[in-house]
């Protein structure tokens, strides 16, 4: 054999032994499953100790955050050894619909916090620390806006009791009061921010907006000055207030993203207002959905351009809170 | 070096033949077949994935109606066992049904959406999607047709301007602006013949449509004043073609047609008043009362001519009544209860066969029907034997003719008469004999 020709072979056997060290390292399809039996369309296995939702939902569908998927079909909240579990490989119900109606995701809107006192535009420390140890105890996914959209987009299954955190204006008491106690139940959030304010007085600052965007938090756009995108001034033209929605749609967009160097598509409408020219200006400019304030559910078939949220009053208790968790709209679907 | 070969070549060779296809990189459908089988690796208790376990679930999700869980666990229970015919039987049923349901759903939801009916549309295509998850249709219906538009498209004329046209939408020709912006178009273009261009809808404050579709209701709102229910139709539907979910609008259409149907029931014209009724949204005022007097009515003139003997009148009535209310049992009744009269009538005037028709018609179980077939039956048989015996007598006074005529309405009335059949054969037989000796 010619030089040339071991060379090659030993170059073959490394490369053998590098996908033999990549499959340990991955771990094989099995898992440490021995019993186990693998189809195109789902797994069927027999689970062993050590095991939980989120290392099936690594081995089995290459993403450990899709432990709620094998918990959700199985209807199982827990798992102990030698339980039968099948494992769809895809998602068998994009839009959550059953014959007795369809899921809805709450999502929740939170503007300005206090120590203790709470009034109604502001919820006070104790208060919502109630309100998201109420979320985690009683089994709520706590999800992104992308996922939300994918949801809406009808791309991805979300997990039943599915909900959204979003916080506006970016009062700085976000930072202080609310931050810790999202960090302390694991919990994502997207804040949508209008850019003028930022760095003012009782407002963010661009530095703890950064920090809260390399912790994972999501930095979306609530216009440049917090203009009611849906009116005219009084005095204004037509042309005017056509030139300066657009400023207010695309400046804080781009600022957002060169400031922290992620995407900004998001945009939710000061006072809750738009119309049609805004979300056709939206559009033009990339942004993938836009939230208003309303407490009719969000469905995967809603508008994209005009999704409810609820507002979470300082005066609430723990009671009306809940009110505005409902997952699942009846409707006879048959 | 050649040692090295001998002992890894064939490690080699398998490690790139054993495959590293992952199962779960694949997120679609799986087709027509069960599934196939990647791995398998079952040790010890054997018992585990049973295929009958599966074949349970899926019927049990088929009973209430969850067909997409009912086929998924019919799946397994397929992959689990390939060979059984049974279940390769039941998948292929289970996905007819589902084609089917979600089928009549998707057509019901287009026809609510065609009479500007959005929500029960809505409801329809999510119902085929439930059923079908990919009902592609359906998902369009739902995320396209059903969201409003922020823009219309408008196809350019010849002779067209961007200035003329925002004259023609805006009422103002100063906001071609807009529609250089929303169709990246240089400020002196000019729009193409054919080629659409996308025209923002603005909103009241500052939308010369928005004002025209005010104008529009106030001149609705005007023409059902003065009872021209036809116009009011006109203009909402006008409406409803830019903004289909102005209330005020739907509000006015359904009122016109409450009106003239009303009318047309004061009329006595009960289907025609049917035929607006049944334009109008589910729940308005008290429509299901109205409609259901209508077909009252109607049904108290079928009963009526069934009273007075005019069974077929009756009938035709009745069914015209179930075109517009198909699940009316008092009217099934009624035509049941006409067509058994009617047969009875006809048995009293011997026309049996006509009588044995007219039965056929009725319900299946239907005692009375029953009744008077069994009679109409009865009647033939004593009316053939009656003819036979007549045939017997003319045979025994030597008339042979007309004793076959007698034996042949015999068998007219019951095919099955062996003796009238063996009796023809022998008069005509003996006709014959004596032709051959006359």
């Amino acid at each position: 054999m010619s030089k040339q020709a071991n060379l090659i072979l030993i170059k073959l056997l490394l490369l053998n032994l590098f996908l033999f060290s990549a499959c340990s390292t991955s771990g094989p399809i099995f898992g440490k499953h021995p019993q186990t039996r693998v189809f195109e369309d789902f797994v069927l296995l027999k689970t062993v100790r050590g095991d939980t939702f989120s290392s099936l939902a690594s081995t089995y569908l290459k993403d450990p955050d899709k432990g709620w998927l094998i918990a959700d079909f199985n209807g199982i909240t827990t798992l102990t050894p030698g339980q039968e579990l099948i494992i769809p490989l895809s998602p068998l119900n994009k839009g959550g619909l059953k014959a007795d109606g369809y899921q809805t995701v709450p999502i929740l809107v939170y503007y300005n916090f206090s120590e203790n006192k709470s009034d109604k535009m502001s919820v006070s420390k104790d208060d919502f620390g109630i309100q998201m140890n109420y979320l985690k105890v009683n089994g709520y996914h706590v999800i992104s806006l992308d996922q939300l959209l994918d949801f809406i987009d009808y791309k991805e299954q979300l997990p039943e009791k599915s909900i959204v955190i979003t916080f506006d204006d970016a009062w700085g008491s976000i930072y202080d009061i609310a931050l810790p106690i999202l960090i302390k139940y694991g919990f994502t959030a997207t804040f949508f921010i209008y850019t003028d304010f930022i760095g003012g007085g009782k407002a963010l600052t661009w530095d703890q907006i950064k920090r809260l965007s390399k912790q994972g938090f999501d930095i979306q756009c609530q216009t440049k000055t917090h203009r009611n995108l849906a009116a005219l001034k009084k005095n204004e033209s037509f042309k005017e207030y056509f030139t300066s929605v657009e400023t207010e749609i695309i400046y804080p967009k781009k600022l957002i993203e060169r400031t922290l160097n992620k995407d900004c598509k998001y945009l939710a409408y000061p006072y809750g207002e738009t119309n049609n020219l805004i979300i056709a200006i939206l559009k033009k400019h990339g942004y993938r959905a836009a939230f208003t304030i309303g407490r009719k559910p969000t469905s995967f078939f809603v508008d994209k351009y005009r999704i409810n949220r609820s507002v979470i009053y300082g005066n609430y208790d723990i009671e009306q809170f809940k009110r505005e968790l409902s997952v699942f709209q009846k409707n006879e679907l048959k | 070096m050649k040692k090295l070969i001998t002992i890894f070549l064939p490690f080699i060779i398998l490690s790139f033949f054993q495959g590293f296809t992952d199962p779960v990189d694949s997120f679609g459908d799986s087709g027509d077949k069960f599934s196939k089988k990647i791995s398998e690796k079952t040790l010890g208790d054997e018992s585990i994935f049973q295929p009958s376990y599966y074949l349970s679930k899926s019927k049990m999700f088929e009973r209430i109606d969850e067909l997409q869980l009912a086929l998924f666990y019919m799946k397994i229970a397929g992959a689990l066992s390939p060979d059984n015919p049974e279940i390769s039987e039941k998948m292929s049923d289970l996905k007819s049904k589902i084609d089917i349901k979600s089928g009549d759903s998707f057509e019901k939801g287009r026809k609510f959406y065609n009479q500007n009916r959005f929500e029960e549309a809505r409801i329809q295509f999510l119902t085929a999607l439930r059923y079908k998850p990919d009902h592609d249709s359906a998902i369009d219906y739902l995320k396209n047709n059903l969201i409003p538009k922020e823009y219309i498209l408008y196809s350019p004329k010849k002779d067209d301007s961007l200035k003329s046209i925002s004259e023609k939408f805006y009422k103002d020709p100063g906001l071609d602006f807009l529609i250089t912006y929303f169709n990246d178009l240089g400020t002196d273009a000019e729009p193409v013949p054919g080629q659409p261009l996308k025209l923002p809808v603005l909103e009241p404050d500052f939308n010369q449509t928005a004002i025209d579709i005010r104008q529009k209701i106030i001149a609705a709102k005007d023409f059902l004043e003065k009872k021209r229910y036809q116009e009011v139709v006109d203009l909402t539907d006008k409406i409803l073609k830019n903004d289909r979910s102005n209330k005020v609008a739907i509000d006015l259409r359904n009122e016109a047609f409450y009106q003239a149907g009303t009318r047309l029931s004061h009329q006595e014209k009960h289907f025609e008043a049917l035929n607006m009724f049944n334009k109008i949204t589910p729940g308005y005022k008290n429509i299901d009362k109205a409609i259901q007097d209508a077909i009252h009515k109607e049904f108290l003139k079928a009963e009526l001519l069934l009273k007075e003997n005019k069974y077929e009148a009756s009938i035709q009535l009745a069914e015209k009544i179930l075109s517009h209310d198909p699940s009316n049992r008092a009217t099934k009744d009624l035509i049941n209860t006409a067509h058994c009269q009617h047969g009875r009538s006809l048995l009293i005037r011997k026309k049996y066969a006509e009588a044995l028709k007219i039965l056929d018609e009725t319900d299946p179980v239907n005692d009375c029907a029953d009744k008077i077939r069994s009679a109409v039956q009865k009647a033939i048989t004593s009316q053939a034997e009656s003819h036979y015996l007549r045939g017997v007598k003319y045979f025994l006074n030597e008339e042979l003719q007309n004793a076959i005529k007698e034996w042949e309405k015999t068998l007219e009335l019951n095919p099955s008469h062996d003796k009238a059949k063996k009796n023809i054969k022998n008069a005509k037989s003996l006709l014959e004999k004596l032709k051959k000796v006359n």
